[in-house]
């Protein structure tokens, strides 16, 4: 039996935190869980010390990357095989962890993906996720259909690495960065629900400094970093 | 170059000079970092007494007016002064937040410890 850490970063999800969490508890007591309160203005820290949830506190807000990063590396260090980012927000359906603990047998990376066997809408949003794909396939030559998904597993010398140095945030040009290091990834359909609580990150603005952000640094960055030794098991 | 000129420069970079070693007295300013600015102004310096030396390098590089050259140089030089900043802000970001992450780790642990501590306590107690 794999152990397998969920990740929530959470931040100022008090309407939402205990219902995504206590459904796991009760629903799913093979995975363990860790909150990620990352210097939350509301009640999500008052509401992970009442009710026992297994949590991190950020003393300071660090944002989603560090947050995530400072989730690998208590999975790392408590010896998980897998781990994988979850949303604290209810948009992730935790019954679709299974399908990615089994699809990881061949894979470093596994993406809950939204478009394996559905159509992309066309809508501005997407247009940014087509942006990135494009980007990722001129560099490394991979197709993946939902780059931006939130929902993604990581393999045990993926998380080493990811734990280990900077520059690491669970966003795309990472994804193309592991790539190139020889991490393999698959995907796997996914449905999300929306949002039922709080607010995206992302407007419009930001969405559209993000993907910019990510098309450069896949297209042009990337290609100066040092490669991640990303050791398989197997291969020893 | 121009004798006020001249007057300017060295008037600047004397007191460039000085307000440095203020700071470094007060303890504002690392030694190591207040290198680059003792350097600065000592280069202003020798190009406002000796303006030979940045003629020969106007006639060196075509450039039509020896003050002219006196901007390409302090420009280059900032750009390289702004580039490192921008390293030394990388990288103490990074240190910043690997702080915050092995914080939360360590309560976290802690945390831990005192809980079963405690249940410990209560069970010898019970017993």
């Amino acid at each position: 039996m794999k152990r397998v850490l969920i990740i929530i970063p959470a931040y100022n999800e008090e309407e939402s935190i205990e219902r995504v969490v206590d459904d796991l508890i009760e629903n799913y007591p093979q995975y363990d869980y860790l909150v990620i309160n990352d210097g939350s203005k509301d009640k999500t820290l008052e509401i992970c010390r009442k009710k026992g949830y297994n949590h991190l506190n950020m003393p300071i807000n660090v944002g989603l990357a560090d947050g995530v990063q400072a989730g690998l590396m208590y999975a790392y260090e408590n010896k998980y095989d897998y781990a994988i980012q979850f949303d604290g927000d209810g948009q992730h359906d935790p019954s679709y962890i299974e399908t990615m603990v089994d699809a990881m047998d061949e894979c470093d990376i596994c993406i809950g993906s939204r478009f394996v066997d559905k159509k992309k809408p066309f809508t501005s949003r997407m247009l940014g996720s087509n942006l990135i794909q494009l980007a990722l396939l001129l560099t490394v030559h991979k197709r993946v259909k939902d780059p931006t998904s939130g929902m993604r597993m990581f393999s045990r010398p993926v998380i080493k690495a990811m734990a280990g140095t900077s520059d690491y945030g669970p966003e795309p040009d990472t994804l193309a960065h592991l790539i190139r290091s020889g991490a393999r990834v698959k995907e796997v359909q996914v449905e999300m629900r929306d949002r039922t609580a709080g607010q995206s990150y992302l407007n419009l603005g930001r969405s559209i400094k993000y993907m910019f952000h990510m098309f450069f640094s896949i297209l042009f960055v990337q290609w100066f970093r040092k490669k991640a030794k990303i050791r398989r098991e197997e291969q020893k | 170059m121009t004798l006020t000129l001249r007057i300017v420069l060295i008037v600047a970079s004397v007191l460039v000079v000085l307000y440095t070693i203020r700071k470094i007295r007060k303890s504002q300013l690392n030694i190591d970092d207040s290198v680059f600015w003792i350097g600065f102004s000592l280069m202003l310096l020798i190009m406002s007494i000796f303006p030979q030396i940045v003629e020969f390098f106007t006639r060196l590089l075509g450039i039509a007016s020896p003050v002219n050259f006196v901007f390409l140089f302090v420009i280059f030089l900032i750009l390289i002064k702004l580039f490192k900043l921008a390293i030394d802000l990388s990288i103490t970001k990074h240190r910043l937040n690997h702080l915050i992450q092995r914080i939360a780790i360590l309560n976290h642990d802690v945390d831990e410890n005192t809980m079963n501590r405690l249940n410990e306590l209560n069970d010898k107690v019970k017993k």
